[in-house]
């Protein structure tokens, strides 16, 4: 792969898990280590603003941030392979 | 001192800007316990998980943060807060049909929607609220204090349109 990992451990991880469901990552910015993009950032995509979502390059925690990068991976992925079933 | 999950959704009235500036202006505010989505154009969203005293404590500096960053920036929503039946059965772990006939079998006592539509939403807290009250069952106490103080800050952003309303100062603090 020819990204640069990201320097926490639990942060390339979780970006790993991303690019493994289609994510895209993309490096770039000062504070902001990146940004990983949705494969579904089009009308029928539900994850609505986490279809682009800002990776931290020293994130306060970066457990935390982790845990909420594979999240919105995770929301999305729901999303994807089951309809709303709210009437 | 305690970790609180809520995630704060704003509007942003000048779409010229460039999201990466407002990116960085939030690292420089303290913001870099939030995971950032711009995934919509006019819109930021951020996902935070805040140390704080309390949750009232953890939305109220969160808030002020990001007005420092994007001064111009307008609170859209703060969640968990609204939620439809579906949300609250998965928060509180029961299935939805579980879920609805636990609210049509005590229509007496389960709290009123704030919308009786399709779908019908409710205050996240009020639910919750009557869940451990009402029906003795075990609730997060932190979700449901971040329930709580979201629902302040909603209900304060709405009662602001109110034409001559005057807000509690610790409220308006939170808007201006």
């Amino acid at each position: 792969m020819a990204r640069r990992p990201h320097p926490k451990p639990d942060v390339e991880a979780a970006l790993r898990y991303a690019e493994f469901e289609g994510w895209r990552i993309e490096p770039g910015g000062s504070h902001a280590w990146g940004k990983m993009y949705c494969p579904y950032n089009d009308d029928e995509c539900r994850c609505g603003e986490f279809c682009i979502a800002c990776i931290w390059s020293t994130p306060k925690n970066a457990g935390n941030h982790a845990r909420h990068l594979r999240r919105v991976v995770d929301h999305c992925t729901t999303h994807r392979k089951h309809t709303s079933t709210e009437p | 001192m305690t970790d609180y999950e809520f995630t704060l959704k704003f509007s942003l009235p000048d779409a010229g800007a460039n999201p990466d500036d407002h990116v960085e202006a939030l690292a420089e505010a303290g913001c870099t316990d939030a995971l950032v989505g711009i995934g919509q154009a006019g819109r930021i969203a951020l996902a935070f998980t805040r140390r704080a005293k309390s949750a009232f404590e953890a939305v109220s500096s969160a808030l002020r943060h990001v007005r420092k960053a994007i001064p111009d920036a307008v609170l859209v929503e703060a969640s968990p807060d609204f939620v439809g039946l579906t949300d609250v059965a998965e928060i509180a772990g029961f299935t939805r049909q579980n879920m609805r006939k636990l609210m049509l079998g005590n229509g007496a006592t389960f709290p009123a929607a704030l919308h009786e539509g399709k779908p019908a939403l409710w205050h996240l807290a009020t639910v919750l609220t009557w869940l451990k009250e009402r029906q003795g069952r075990a609730v997060d106490a932190v979700l449901l204090e971040i329930a709580k103080a979201n629902m302040t800050v909603n209900i304060a952003k709405e009662a602001r349109q109110l034409p001559g309303a005057t807000l509690p100062r610790n409220l308006e603090r939170l808007f201006a």
